[in-house]
């Protein structure tokens, strides 16, 4: 029954990551008036699993006093976790489920040293503490919860490091084959990549600093040699949360002395190190509801029982230490967030957000740093920061332009946004308003017309506003032999300009691109402006 | 359903991928066969200049005017069709091929007895918002034919000899054609005038295609002598009079009505080069195609056809 619910989940989980894309079967009648202000969705409820996570609705709660969309979710596993404990941790939580797997099929721990680590520790406790350091820190203003919250850390590692991974590999593995000379080879490579690609992505999307994501996401697996659901004991602000409601849950473990051997079978099975050998007091908050130590018992010593009691669970045992370190951290994080004035002095021109962005200072409260408007970029621009939003926005999404550019009709990017942090906008509004990300200068040492090296109108030509924001002008300009070379030379008009980046990228003088654009005049902030009046 | 459909579709694709791409000879066994017809080539200009015309019956006309469409397509046939959906903008900009012609040109090669429809194009937006918003997705799925996303492993280094481009990496599915319809919407182009029939092999090839533009005459031409179409017609139903290619403002869209069909490339740009009241002698492709003998932009040696609906 566990097992079946955690499969469940698991597999439900991977499937929202695949299906967070743009499909490659969208057909839309083209008789009824289409035109290209059509807003594609995704079909699928790819925010299902953030929505159901509590730490998300929190923080965007307390930090950017925003209900999410959906939050209800959330709130309904919260009431199921006062009756039933961390029934999420063992039932539903994807990564606790990864967790379990690899803690189960590869223990390097046998027979006694298992029943020692899974014995109660002090270090449990540090998952108190970093919830009380994120809280805090999200209540003043710096909303670092994505960084640990389980379901963006998970999403995260498999969007942004573990599938674009693989499928890189993949993409090697056919181009090698799709050159090789002998035939039937170049056929299996087509039709492999046909049934592969949907799942690692059309255009075998990179990621910057995903290497790091990746690695991050491989030491905490790695944990699990040291002591089973390292992470799900030790670190995860989730699981903290949910302890701490579960202080009042029905769901109790009864254990009868009598009956008992003293084999410490449940011990050694115990998830969350949560004591279950009679003897000593069960660990409520502490206990993931995974029902192997009940299982493990053959002396029937152990029952669950779902019961009302007049006294309440045994109190999660946080410490006082992890508390006041908690509070004391949770009010200096956000002071040194703000040491590098990211936030308040100076922007970073590379810091390009998607088209919908709120202000900065709302964007930090609010993003998840999940990755998941990242994965759905059709064009791969949007990439998880890293130092270009100062420390207080490490990995939220930016976008580089000589990676992608943003679509001028699309808006795939808010309409996932689990917390809102880039609104979900319409094609209309985007291009009326319009919606401007930056703007576009011209590098004139480097562009081909300008230095006089040949003619070239790429930039002019994908510019996609109408009329156009890069608009050409007849010229003579000395070419490299001293004659005089007549072409048509870009210039960028800032007032039409929206910062799209598709000239950037599509710019043919590699390296560093002829035009490049960056942030300023970007519609989201009123400072980050360069025309007086607009 | 359509997901399984699709991959089954797909891996018959791979599965009739038969001649091989590396040797060539399909090419050079089209071009013999180029060589032997010494009939005079054709050229047939519809019109529809009756209020709420049907595009199919135009398209159906134009091709009977030509012989009909078995004429270039034999039973068993797998046919590439090369509309141009570069940009992701809807029927109405005039930036792509007009669906509905794209829909009757398929029809019509599936009457045929075509044994597979393909619709090929290495697009300039993301190429699943292009077949989308172009409105050529739901006519591929309509029709049955098959769309060819451009994907790295179906870009293949080809010999395309031509005076700028040596060696270029080609989209297989021409390749790997029985025949090819070239199925162009005319539009504005800043750089080259008019993007046509000729441009629109830019669309078939991969690789660093914005370099291209530093030449773009004789690059258009070294394509044209590479790509050689059974047959072209040029969608000129709505035609993009400036700002082109991209546009994107009803005020750069003319409605003409016209589709243009011609067995030789030359002659089909330079007539629907009129449309934009343009003599083609002064477009640099087609001066430079002319003059590499693959076609003429002098009408009056083609047998000249007008249909009127």
């Amino acid at each position: 029954m566990r097992r079946v619910s955690q499969t469940f989940f698991l597999l439900l989980f991977l499937v929202l990551l695949i299906e967070s894309r743009l499909p490659q079967d969208i057909y839309l009648k083209y008789s009824t008036l289409l035109s290209s202000e059509v807003d594609l969705r995704i079909g699928w409820p790819v925010k299902f699993f953030f929505q159901l996570d509590p730490l998300v609705w929190l923080s965007s709660l307390v930090s950017g006093h925003h209900l999410i969309k959906g939050f209800g979710w959330a709130l309904g596993l919260l009431l199921l976790t006062l009756f039933l404990g961390r029934i999420f941790c063992g039932f539903i939580c994807p990564l606790g489920t990864i967790h379990h797997v690899v803690s189960r099929f590869k223990p390097t721990l046998k027979g006694e040293r298992m029943v020692r680590a899974n014995q109660k520790t002090p270090s449990q406790k540090v998952k108190y503490f970093l919830l009380i350091t994120l809280l805090l820190a999200a209540i003043i203003g710096l909303n670092l919860f994505g960084l640990l919250d389980p379901i963006s850390l998970l999403f995260r590692s498999l969007a942004l490091a573990i599938f674009p991974g693989l499928g890189v590999g993949l993409k090697e593995l056919f181009d090698a084959m799709a050159s090789s000379d002998i035939k039937i080879l170049n056929q299996l490579s087509y039709t492999a990549e046909v049934l592969v690609s949907p799942i690692f992505g059309y255009g075998y999307q990179a990621y910057r600093t995903a290497w790091f994501i990746g690695l991050i996401f491989l030491v905490i697996l790695f944990l699990n040699r040291i002591r089973p659901r390292f992470w799900c004991r030790t670190l995860c602000p989730l699981g903290a949360l949910l302890g701490l409601c579960s202080r009042v849950s029905m769901l109790r473990l009864e254990k009868d002395d009598e009956k008992c051997t003293d084999c410490k079978l449940c011990t050694k099975s115990c998830q969350g190190a949560a004591s279950p050998i009679p003897g000593q007091d069960w660990e409520n908050a502490e206990c993931v509801a995974c029902f192997n130590c009940f299982n493990a018992c053959p002396e029937d010593a152990l029952s669950f029982k779902l019961r009302w009691s007049r006294q309440m669970n045994k109190r999660p045992d946080m410490g006082r230490r992890a508390v006041l370190g908690g509070l004391a951290a949770g009010i200096s994080l956000p002071l040194l967030g703000r040491l590098d004035g990211q936030v308040h002095k100076v922007s970073d021109p590379r810091l390009i957000r998607p088209p919908g962005s709120l202000r900065e200072k709302d964007f930090l409260r609010l993003c998840q740093r999940c990755g998941l408007c990242m994965k759905v970029c059709p064009t791969n621009v949007i990439n998880p920061t890293l130092a270009e939003a100062g420390m207080a926005g490490f990995w939220t999404p930016h976008l580089i332009m000589t990676q992608g550019y943003c679509e001028y009709t699309c808006t795939l990017c808010g309409s996932v946004c689990p917390t809102g942090a880039i609104k979900e906008i319409s094609v209309k509004e985007k291009i009326e308003q319009p919606i401007i990300i930056g703007s576009a200068y011209l590098d004139r040492g480097r562009c081909l017309p300008w230095s006089g090296n040949a003619p070239c109108i790429v930039c002019h030509e994908h510019c996609p506003t109408s009329p156009k924001a890069i608009y050409l002008r007849m010229a003579t300009v000395p070419g490299p032999d001293g004659k005089s070379l007549s072409v048509q030379l870009p210039y960028v008009d800032l007032k039409k300009c929206v910062g799209c980046g598709i000239c950037e990228f599509k710019c043919p003088v590699k390296g560093r691109p002829a035009i490049r654009v960056v942030a300023a005049g970007e519609s989201r902030s009123p400072k980050n402006q360069i025309l007086l009046g607009f | 359903m359509t997901r399984r459909g699709s991959l089954k579709k797909l891996l018959q694709v791979s599965g009739t991928v038969a001649v091989s791409a590396l040797s060539g000879w399909p090419f050079s066994a089209r071009r013999s066969v180029w060589a032997k017809s010494e009939k005079k080539k054709f050229i047939i200009e519809g019109l529809g200049q009756t209020e709420g015309y049907a595009v199919k019956e135009l398209t159906e006309k134009v091709f009977e005017a030509a012989g009909g469409i078995t004429h270039f397509i034999s039973r068993g046939d797998v046919v590439v069709i090369k509309p141009n959906i570069s940009w992701a903008r809807g029927p109405k900009l005039a930036a792509a091929t007009n669906p509905e012609v794209l829909e009757s040109v398929i029809e019509l090669c599936y009457n045929a007895g075509a044994k597979k429809v393909r619709v090929a194009d290495n697009t300039i937006h993301d190429a699943r918002r292009c077949f989308a918003i172009t409105g050529a997705g739901v006519v591929a799925k309509k029709t049955n034919a098959d769309l060819i996303f451009p994907r790295s492993s179906l870009m293949k280094e080809m010999k395309i000899r031509g005076d700028r481009l040596d060696v270029w990496p080609v989209f297989v599915p021409f390749m790997e054609a029985d025949k090819i319809i070239n199925l162009p919407v005319a539009k504005d182009h800043v750089l080259s005038t008019l993007t046509l029939g000729m441009k629109n092999w830019i669309g078939a090839v991969g690789g660093r295609r914005n370099a291209l533009h530093q030449d773009i005459h004789q690059t258009i031409v070294d394509l044209a002598q590479f790509f050689k179409p059974t047959v072209t017609l040029i969608d000129a139903t709505r035609i993009m009079t400036k700002n082109g290619p991209s546009g994107g403002s009803l005020s750069d869209v003319a409605v003409k009505n016209t589709l243009i069909l011609s067995d030789d490339p030359v002659a089909a740009d330079a007539l629907a080069a009129k449309l934009f009241n343009r003599r083609p002698e002064q477009i640099g492709f087609i001066r430079l195609a002319q003059k590499q003998n693959l076609g003429t932009y002098d009408l009056q040696q083609l047998d000249q056809k007008k249909v009127v609906l």
